[in-house]
């Protein structure tokens, strides 16, 4: 005797096709649109926050690229006279294509006492 | 006569299905470097992977699946809810481990979920026809077709990805590939073959009468070799797949391969028989 499909059976397939399908458009979509612009590291600075030991610049790194950029550096440095007086570095392990990173720069020397500039200065292609 | 299966004898199905996903995928979901593929990976590399993961579906819900009973509508709808509960499945417990979050794009989501959730399909498919109690179903399709070499290949297959596909991710195996000279990887090789023919014809392990009969010397060392041959291909394009060759030289893509080959072939004997009931 064979027994047929319940409604919770159907109801599981149907949500599944739903998922399946548009997982699939999702990919097809991105497959052939066909951009492959290299990793393109964007680096955006906030406001510094006091810390007990000094201040802290929040650091988002923005890739704008559709490649994943691997070991991504950036400095972030505080410059009086166009020089920098100190530099703090940033590393992130993976930055995938279209995606961003928050992270923090830290500065013994109060920030707003000059300007803070931010730039990548390396990665890897994994 | 038909009648509807009771609602909580699907429910055990499913709960079997889920104990069978995680129990095969929860390595992976605890592994870095399938995250990192989920967002390496070309999106046309997840569409080959997301086929290939359908096709395993279809082979092994065909030759080993729960209801010998069932047709070919009833593999394939069987087969698409498997690869849908673990879309699912997958997303539920990379939420709950914090690998998903907001300021991820929707590339990277989509990624790291399709990446999961193959493996926590195939697992799901075992999971269910291979942990129940036997009461309630009838016997397996496998039991229809214990000769059919076709069978026994697309289920070493499924038996060689579940228990490499833990390993293929991994740094170690290039590591391996790259430290062990050619000897050591023909012996390796010998290993693999070797082990690949005492489980499936020597050691008289559980189902080998059944589903790997031998009836001559000649039929063992065929089957020895479309077992390693399997372990070798499986090997292969699951290293593909994680970017294990990109960049590499053939001479270390082949490395590779033998060197996933050896748990390749070990799921493709052993866990063969483990996989059929």
């Amino acid at each position: 005797m064979k027994g047929e499909k319940n409604v919770v059976e159907w109801g599981v397939f149907v949500a599944s096709l739903v998922l399946i399908g548009t997982t699939l458009a999702i990919l097809l979509l991105d497959a052939f649109r066909g951009e492959s612009k290299p990793t393109d590291i964007r680096v955006q600075l906030g406001g510094p926050i006091q810390r007990a030991e000094g201040w802290a610049v929040p650091v988002t790194i923005r890739n704008e690229g559709d490649e994943t950029g691997e070991n991504v550096h950036v400095e972030v440095a505080l410059q009086r006279d166009k020089r920098d007086v100190e530099v703090a570095q940033v590393t992130i392990d993976f930055l995938p294509r279209k995606s961003e990173r928050e992270a923090w720069a830290l500065f013994r020397e109060n920030p707003d006492s000059g300007k803070v500039v931010a730039r990548a200065i390396g990665f890897e292609r994994p | 006569m038909t009648h509807n299966r009771p609602i909580v004898e699907s429910l055990q199905e499913y709960g079997r299905g889920l104990a069978g996903g995680l129990l095969f995928s929860l390595p992976l979901l605890y592994t870095m470097e399938v995250w990192f593929t989920g967002f390496i990976a070309a999106p046309w590399r997840l569409l080959v992977y997301l086929a290939a993961t359908f096709a395993l579906l279809l082979g092994y819900n065909n030759y080993a699946g729960i209801r010998h009973d069932s047709d070919w509508t009833d593999v394939v709808v069987d087969s698409f809810e498997e690869l849908g509960l673990g879309l699912v499945t997958a997303t539920g417990l990379l939420m709950l481990l914090g690998r998903l979050d907001a300021s991820q794009s929707w590339r990277e989501i989509i990624g790291k979920i399709v990446v999961e959730a193959g493996i926590v399909a195939v697992g799901f498919s075992v999971g269910t026809a291979q942990l129940g109690t036997g009461e309630n179903e009838q016997e397996g399709r496998g039991s229809e077709t214990a000769a059919s070499v076709s069978s026994q290949a697309v289920i070493a297959l499924c038996g060689a990805v579940l228990f490499a596909v833990n390993i293929a991710p991994t740094e170690e195996v290039k590591v391996i590939a790259l430290e062990v000279g050619p000897t050591r990887l023909m012996l390796i090789m010998a290993l693999s073959a070797a082990l690949g023919l005492m489980i499936l014809y020597f050691s008289s392990f559980a189902r080998s009468e059944k589903f790997s009969k031998m009836e001559s010397k000649s039929q063992a060392f065929t089957g020895g070799v479309i077992t390693y041959g399997i372990a070798l291909m499986s090997s292969a394009a699951m290293l593909w797949f994680f970017g294990r060759f990109d960049g590499c030289s053939v001479e270390l893509a082949v490395a590779q391969i033998v060197v996933l080959g050896l748990p390749a072939t070990l799921g493709a004997s052993a866990g063969r028989l483990l996989l059929q009931s």
